[in-house]
């Protein structure tokens, strides 16, 4: 052992036993403060705590790190936790001194949640379950309770899924980073990631952003002309577009207070809805 | 009236099954599983398992897009079958009764998330102070304290002084903010998506951002056919950026 040797502001490795303790409390924490703001964010930012209390050992980079990993974040649990993985594995690259900006590493969660959602939604709660559920209910229709203790398989199902996946991220991310980083193909792959990412939020946005005017103005003759319809017709989405692009803009002219975009948003909403316009 | 600690009882089942903590444990939800500890709790399982297993029929498949619940099957159970057992109501208007109440679910969870947001900024700040165990917290703890508030209030009160407490408080809060509430489920979504389109920079590169929103506008398409297109994008833009780079080498 050299431990005097050990230079204090180098990162430890990172074992089998904290990627595993990743997983379960990403398990555990996946919805549990989901908010319409950043929906998974702080459930994804806790479960990399293990690992990035191993990664960096100064308070700035521990921050960073931190703050990195509490953006907008959303996918569907099981299926969803190879992108944990990968995560893993480009955070333990960056902290050994690769040159892999912390843009690159949201970008790639940013491109991935989508999809990964996509499947998971299928498999798990339009498959998975449907399938037990109707497996069971002839029992409990018949009032059997071994129909509600039945439906209970699907926790373990789920577990040990999500735990296979988890890891397999991380073996096969850390392989595909390492092998990148050597053939000097990482400039790519950040600037597509950033590509992919930035594609993929602009697909999100226009599926979770909603926001339709309801006031229609009352013509003499004829029916009323609906706001919306005009709006729609110029192009779908642009009030949701421009909201998204309205708040960019607050944030790169101000601060990035976020709280006072929540109660602006809010206060609008209800304002709206009490005048009927939306 | 019914029994106090009946009430109680079913609050917290409807508090434990609905909170989220254990992502799969939301198996929970299923009214074919909350009929169990319901009969139970009643003496009478087989009659709770039949009226559990026909509200089941009516939410078989149950996928929360964006975690987005359509409707709640858990408190339709955990008011409709309380309800039944205690009334010698059929299942089939047990189911009847149920829907209802799966919407004003879907309201709770409306409720839930919107305040939950709050805690975002509580992190961001644990974040900057490096206070990991804060942002364990707020992961935790601080929204389950706030979750149960949301939930455990109306099922018990639903359980104790019956539908009829619910159906007042429905009366009492106005229709424009229950809808305004609505519109900001749909609108808050817009800040983290901000900050994501922030952090992730590049000026040059935003015009990949109001591509992917307009195909999904315009085309509805699913997000894993928007994911193809993007990767598509991607691997192009890629080769086209590195060809130039290759001819001005070669110049």
């Amino acid at each position: 052992m050299e431990n005097s040797e050990i230079k204090i502001n180098q990162p430890e490795k990172i074992t089998k036993k904290d990627v595993r303790k990743a997983y379960f409390l990403w398990w555990l924490f996946t919805d549990t403060s989901n908010s319409y703001e950043r929906l998974q964010a702080i459930g994804f930012c806790a479960s990399m705590i293990p690992i990035l209390k191993k990664l960096y050992k100064t308070k700035e980079d521990l921050s960073d790190a931190l703050k990195r990993h509490l953006n907008f974040f959303n996918t569907e649990g099981i299926w969803g936790s190879p992108i944990h993985g990968i995560t893993i594995a480009m955070e333990e690259q960056k902290a050994n001194g690769a040159d892999m900006p912390g843009e690159a590493i949201t970008s790639i969660k940013t491109g991935l949640m989508g999809p990964m959602a996509g499947i998971g939604d299928t498999l798990d709660w339009g498959t998975i379950v449907p399938i037990i559920t109707g497996i069971f209910l002839p029992l409990g229709a018949a009032g059997n309770p071994l129909g509600a203790i039945g439906v209970l398989i699907f926790i373990p199902i789920s577990i040990v899924l999500g735990l296979f996946l988890h890891r397999k991220g991380y073996t096969v991310g850390r392989e595909a980073v390492t092998q990148m980083l050597q053939g000097g193909q990482m400039q790519q792959l950040i600037t597509g990631a950033s590509v992919l990412g930035l594609f993929m939020m602009g697909a999100i946005t226009a599926g979770f952003v909603n926001l339709e005017i309801a006031l229609e103005v009352k013509q003499k003759v004829g029916d009323p002309i609906s706001i919306q319809g005009i709006l729609d017709s110029i192009a779908p989405g642009i009030l949701p577009l421009a909201l998204v692009f309205g708040i960019i803009m607050y944030f790169n002219r101000k601060e990035q207070n976020t709280l006072k975009v929540l109660i602006i948003i809010i206060a609008m909403c209800l304002l709206g809805s009490f005048v009927g316009l939306f | 009236m019914g029994d106090f600690s009946r009430a109680v009882i079913i609050g917290i089942l409807y508090f434990v099954s609905n909170c989220c903590f254990g992502y799969t444990l939301t198996i929970f939800r299923r009214p074919l599983f909350l009929a169990l500890p319901i009969g139970l709790l009643f003496g009478d399982v087989p009659t709770a398992m039949v009226i559990g297993a026909s509200i089941q029929t009516i939410y078989i498949v149950l996928v929360a897009p964006g975690n987005q619940l359509p409707s709640d099957p858990a408190i339709a159970a955990c008011i409709a079958i309380p309800l039944a057992l205690s009334t010698g109501m059929s299942p089939q208007m047990a189911v009847t009764t149920a829907v209802p109440f799966g919407l004003f679910g879907a309201f709770l969870d409306q409720m839930r998330r919107s305040a939950n947001s709050v805690f975002n900024r509580m992190a961001d700040n644990y974040a900057e102070e490096c206070n990991t165990r804060g942002i364990i917290l707020t992961a935790s703890l601080y929204p389950l304290l706030l979750t149960f508030v949301v939930q455990f209030t109306p099922v018990f009160l639903a359980n104790y002084f019956g539908t009829s407490a619910i159906q007042g408080f429905l009366n009492v809060v106005p229709d424009w903010v229950m809808h305004g509430f609505e519109i900001a489920g749909g609108v808050l979504p817009a800040i983290g998506s901000a900050i994501a389109v922030t952090v992730i920079g590049k000026k040059a590169l935003l015009p990949f951002f109001i591509a992917g929103f307009f195909l999904v506008a315009y085309s509805s398409i699913s997000i894993m056919g928007a994911a193809i297109f993007g990767v598509i994008i991607a691997i192009v833009y890629i080769q086209c950026i590195s060809q130039k780079n290759t001819s001005v080498k070669e110049a």
